[in-house]
């Protein structure tokens, strides 16, 4: 009946492309049952597809340069952007970069390699240290929000950056429950914690590498806990939260206008 | 509707309001990953390749008034392939990074880069510029047949024929290339 009719070549494109749907699919897949050599090529055309994807994939990532293709883009175009606009972009290439970093993300949770870049340290210590503080009830901060010029001054000192800012993240709807001293890649980091009107949290962490010398913004995913992190300098941090992509990218745009660049 | 409302005065009350909504700029560099994957895909080299997104970028931001308000992504890649067709090969071409940025590039593995081994992408290389942004529209971007017709403004016939002739061309490549092997090693 169906396999009757026969099969154009722009259909086994199409096949090939994922584009059809079940009835025509399964009407293609008969005649190339009959068919071997028509077969053969689509099966070739697929292979081709994956390599291709493969490929170039590698390519999609953001560079540190892109503000600057675009500014000079800008200067050349004869516009000039507002400061406000430059960050909002600047911003936004956090989460370009976050998202793409998606893909690559899980692959940072694997058991550890003998020796761990700071930028792989990073993320599993900001993890776990939201996994183990942020379900605290009680003691899930040293120092409370109440205390917020204390907590800075003092995890300033630590960290030794000249002014620490607590990151505000009540536009976003997170209120700041504190903050505590932890370990970071062997050396004093801070950890703060917010949480929004449902009890929902989120953890900020920063910590400071001396040796480090790349800068790169990545996205981390491990089951549901989704961690956005970037090292700028000899200053590495990381958003952490059970939230969505979306929110994360907003939390990760505010902090990152936030900090002290 | 669609007109740059980042640009109003009266940001700052909006912003209170979350989400706002996101500026011209804003959205060329949410765009400029895939975009860079594309230009990588449509050129020969890495330094070819920030060479058109680079083209592109400024082109964008030149034709910002033409932007309708419609699919932002689809007007950026048309825009990105209208200029690799047209462009002249001849063109002397300027240096693309300066070494002080390439301190700064992300963490990129140069080294084991897939093109420096992918015979399927040496292929590609042999196909006609046309056939070849048919391709990648299709296999790598994952635009529909319909999609990259109205993008290229051509018709979907033509999409179809390029799309048929690329994959032909790379087949027998591949084929002639599996030859290869034989050879007597050194």
């Amino acid at each position: 009946m169906t396999e009757a009719r026969s099969v154009s070549e722009a259909e086994l494109h199409a096949y090939a492309d994922g584009f059809l749907d079940e009835a025509d699919r399964a009407r293609v897949q008969s005649f190339l049952a009959e068919n071997p050599e028509a077969a053969q090529m689509v099966s070739d055309w697929q292979d081709q597809n994956e390599e291709l994807r493969a490929a170039f994939a590698g390519h999609e990532r953001s560079k540190l340069s892109d503000i600057r293709l675009l500014s000079g883009g800008l200067a050349r175009a004869g516009t000039r952007p507002s400061r406000r606009l430059a960050l909002a972009a600047a911003a936004v290439l956090i989460f370009a970069a976050g998202a793409l970093g998606g893909h690559y993300g899980p692959l940072l949770f694997e058991p550890a390699d003998i020796r761990l870049t700071y930028a792989e340290i990073l993320p599993r210590e900001a993890r776990t240290a939201f996994l183990v503080y942020a379900s605290e009830v009680r003691h899930p901060v040293e120092v409370f929000a109440n205390e917020e010029t204390h907590l800075a001054t003092w995890l300033g000192k630590r960290l030794s950056i000249a002014n620490l800012k607590v990151p505000n993240l009540q536009g976003q709807g997170f209120k700041l429950v504190g903050g505590r001293l932890l370990p970071v890649g062997g050396k004093p980091g801070a950890l703060f914690m917010y949480e929004d009107q449902g009890g929902q949290r989120l953890t900020v962490l920063v910590g400071r590498n001396k040796e480090n010398r790349t800068t790169s913004f990545r996205f981390a995913s491990a089951n549901s806990v989704e961690t956005f992190y970037w090292i700028d300098g000899e200053l590495g941090y990381a958003v952490t939260g059970e939230i969505s992509r979306d929110m994360l990218r907003r939390i990760a745009e505010e902090c990152y206008r936030q900090f002290p660049s | 509707m669609s007109q740059n409302p980042d640009q109003s005065p009266s940001g700052t009350a909006r912003e209170a309001q979350a989400p706002a909504p996101i500026s011209f700029e804003a959205q060329i560099l949410a765009l400029l990953p895939t975009l860079r994957r594309y230009s990588r895909s449509l050129t020969r080299s890495d330094t070819e390749s920030e060479d058109l997104l680079q083209d592109c970028v400024e082109k964008a931001l030149l034709s910002r008034a033409q932007w309708r308000g419609s699919n932002f992504k689809s007007w950026a890649y048309r825009i990105m392939t209208n200029l690799h067709l047209n462009a002249r090969r001849s063109i002397a071409r300027r240096p693309s990074v300066g070494i002080e940025e390439a301190e700064t590039v992300a963490a990129g593995t140069s080294a084991d880069d897939p093109l420096e081994k992918n015979r399927l992408v040496q292929a590609l290389e042999t196909l006609p510029k046309e056939a070849r942004a048919v391709l990648i529209l299709v296999v790598v971007e994952g635009y529909a047949y319909q999609e990259v017709a109205d993008m290229l403004d051509i018709p979907v016939g033509t999409v179809m024929s390029r799309l048929s002739r690329a994959r032909q061309a790379l087949r027998e490549k591949m084929r002639e290339e599996n030859v290869i092997p034989l050879r007597r090693p050194r």
